[in-house]
């Protein structure tokens, strides 16, 4: 399916997805050429919605694999399903079957237990491939991926080589706790996605959580926007932003004045020193003191 | 078609001048991009970005290299002849750039109109690039200038549709621009990784401190990773089969035997005299945070003689405190740890030094070296020097070279973690 610029900028618009045009044509030319699409940014931007909505334009399913230290290929290419194969050869014993028969039996697909990788390959119609931080995992299994990512086929020693029959839509992730290889990068196209803007973030908040008074919203995305260039040891990520919006809504804060903020800063910050910092300075982030009522 | 082919291989030559890396495989993938996108100037920007620029931290080159080759149209005609006359109109997407010469010369960087300050620090590296008048287009003048151009086949939108998004295209780049937060945040952890040692401030110091932080997660992972229960490797037959009794002898669950944790005690000695002493202590920090997968770990510091180290709350304690501006006299302090070396040095002892063997001349004891290696199970010395420099001047490294098991160059945290990595 050839797919257009347009269809993709609609398609974010309609899955409610605030973006730019950096992210929709990195995403297009994704689909466009066949190469995955590699996306970095801190931790809480999006990059992990991204997969998902784009699944949604795509109205096709998406399989997640995510990645962490000492993943390894028996979890994220396929298994032999070793119990199975142990019941049928008890069964097929009082049949008196030869060996090259059963050996053709119990190293068939019917017992080979498919893990994400493998299961987007062998998928009959294109899929959304999401590798999910795939900086967490090791070194060696960036270098296994490296097969994949380039040709879309990857080999099973019993069966052979399995080619992709519809290339799947690849999507990886990184939050960058290491630097990827060169190589990795190579194959992949690349998109930052770093927080968004004020009027950016304002949008989203007003997509979000449509409960928030308009004028509360643009305080709150301006204040958020603020404290993170305080540099923080984390600082609040957009879907702790949305939670924070969510929870003025729930207060019943008509006016982001010093107190409002002090009362909710939980749900944004998640560090005590992080919390000091903003606390001392309240005053003067908060987009209005405190009422003189 | 060819001359654009020509001019984006230009351009990334340029960039590749700039210094970032791309391979062959990148600029063909840039040429499609190209293709599948159009010529917009907005959309040809992303697309070049996406498919060649692979590290955040490369942006501002490519953007600056970018404005240089495919300049925005004038915004007002007349204005800026001089400046503008020689340069291509892409985003108009005339489709005949190569009709105009391309100044590839720096030269014309600075016939810029000075830009407006903004707030943000990453937006200022943007805006250098780009002058205001270049991001922000007035819908009109962008609207009159594509009147006069003859249309191509390239163009296959409306007139409206074109000016909307050049508009949010202009917007969004300036949107985006202006947070980014998080880029330089990391651009400067990934700097503080790279940046040689001896040339540490105090400040990079605590920079440094920071960036360890995760380096020592990954390090405790990595090494707690082996002493976790295997899913492969050698069968534990007592325990399958045992397991098999309650299935009727149907071995249905495998057991798998553990990896024994290793024996390995480490005695660390850490010269903190002078250029190397952030090294040093970034490098006591790293073990101390791994300190639980070894049997037993004993670091010292020493100048001109050892003492014992501790890490309490990120600050390193030495007894007995040394003096920090003595003489450096490594063969002393290896002949005090011979000393001391009855339950200290064992069969199952990795030695692990870090220091320059800059020994001011004084007697450099390579025998003492020799024989700890005898009784250890292997001496490694970590050099923070360039390896350049190794064995001139007073350094004694070449006569240690011989003695120690592994010899290996720790520059920058990069390459300290690199080392370790391979110890532990």
């Amino acid at each position: 399916m050839q797919i257009t610029h347009e269809q993709i900028s609609d398609g974010l618009k309609r899955a409610r997805y605030v973006t730019n045009e950096r992210v929709e044509t990195a995403i297009f030319l994704a689909l466009a050429l066949e190469k995955p699409l590699l996306i970095e940014g801190p931790a809480g931007a999006g990059k992990t919605e991204v997969a998902k909505v784009l699944a949604e334009i795509l109205y096709t399913e998406l399989i997640r694999l995510q990645c962490y230290e000492g993943l390894d290929e028996a979890r994220a290419l396929y298994e032999w399903n070793y119990q199975k194969q142990l019941l049928r050869m008890q069964a097929d014993e009082q049949q008196g079957l030869r060996w090259e028969e059963l050996s053709e039996h119990i190293f068939s697909r019917d017992f080979l237990l498919e893990r994400p990788l493998l299961k987007a390959i062998t998928s009959p119609s294109r899929v959304v491939l999401l590798i999910d931080e795939v900086d967490k995992a090791d070194e060696e299994f960036e270098a296994f991926l490296l097969e994949l990512l380039s040709d879309f086929q990857v080999s099973v020693p019993e069966l052979g080589t399995l080619k992709a029959r519809e290339r799947p839509a690849v999507i990886l992730t990184s939050n960058r706790a290491r630097e990827l290889s060169e190589a990795l990068r190579r194959r992949c196209l690349h998109l930052f996605i770093d927080f968004p803007g004020t009027e950016q973030e304002r949008k989203i908040i007003e997509l979000k959580v449509p409960e928030l008074d308009a004028k509360l919203a643009a305080e709150a995305a301006r204040f958020v926007g603020a404290i993170r260039k305080l540099g923080l040891r984390k600082p609040p990520s957009i879907a702790e932003t949305l939670d924070w919006a969510r929870a003025l809504v729930q207060l019943g804060v008509r006016e982001l004045d010093t107190d409002a903020v002090r009362t909710a800063l939980g749900v944004l910050l998640k560090h005590e020193d992080d919390r000091a910092k903003v606390e001392s300075k309240a005053s003067t982030l908060a987009p209005r003191r405190k009422s003189a009522t | 078609m060819a001359r654009l082919r020509d001019q984006l291989v230009n351009f990334i030559a340029s960039l590749r001048d700039a210094g970032v890396r791309i391979s062959v495989a990148e600029s063909i993938d840039a040429m499609n991009a190209v293709a599948a996108v159009g010529l917009e100037r907005e959309l040809m920007l992303e697309a070049l970005a996406a498919a060649l620029i692979k590290d955040e931290a490369d942006r501002a080159a490519f953007d600056e290299v970018f404005d240089r080759f495919f300049a925005a149209p004038r915004t007002n005609r007349g204005e800026h002849p001089d400046q503008r006359g020689e340069q291509v109109s892409a985003a108009a997407g005339r489709g005949r750039p190569g009709e105009n010469p391309i100044s590839l010369s720096r030269d014309d960087a600075p016939l810029r109109k000075p830009e407006q300050p903004r707030d943000g620090a990453q937006s200022n590296d943007r805006d250098e690039k780009s002058s205001p008048s270049d991001a922000k287009p007035s819908k009109k003048t962008k609207t009159a200038h594509r009147d006069d151009a003859e249309s191509k086949d390239a163009e296959r939108k409306s007139e409206e549709t074109r000016g909307r998004e050049q508009q949010e295209g202009a917007h969004s780049r300036e949107e985006s621009g202006s947070p980014g937060i998080d880029a330089a945040r990391v651009a400067r952890l990934r700097a503080i990784e790279r940046r040689p040692f001896d040339n540490f401030s105090r400040l990079e110091y605590d920079e440094a401190r920071d960036a360890l932080a995760p380096l020592i997660r990954r390090f405790r992972i990595r090494l707690g990773r082996r002493l976790r229960l295997a899913k492969t490797g050698r069968i534990d037959f007592r325990r399958t089969i045992r397991a098999a009794m309650q299935r009727g002898g149907a071995m249905i669950d495998l057991n798998f035997r553990a990896r024994r944790p290793r024996h390995v005690d480490l005695v660390i000695l850490a010269d903190i005299s002078g250029s190397v002493r952030y090294a040093a202590q970034l490098m006591l920090e790293l073990m101390a945070g791994a300190r639980g997968y070894f049997r037993r770990v004993s670091s010292f510091v020493y100048v001109d003689h050892l003492a014992e180290a501790d890490f309490e709350q990120g600050h390193l304690v030495m007894t007995p405190a040394l003096d920090l501006y003595a003489r450096s006299d490594f063969g002393r302090v290896l002949g005090e740890l011979w000393q001391r070396r009855t339950g200290l040095l064992t069969r199952s002892t990795i030695v692990v030094i870090m220091g320059d063997a800059r020994n001011n001349r004084l007697p450099a004891r390579a025998d003492v070296i020799r024989e700890i290696a005898r009784t250890c199970r292997a001496v490694v010395w970590l050099n923070p020097e360039d390896p350049a420099r190794w064995g001139t001047g007073d350094s004694a490294i070449k006569q240690y070279v011989r003695e120690v098991k592994l010899l290996v160059p720790s520059r920058n945290l990069r390459e300290l973690q690199a080392a370790l990595t391979a110890i532990a």
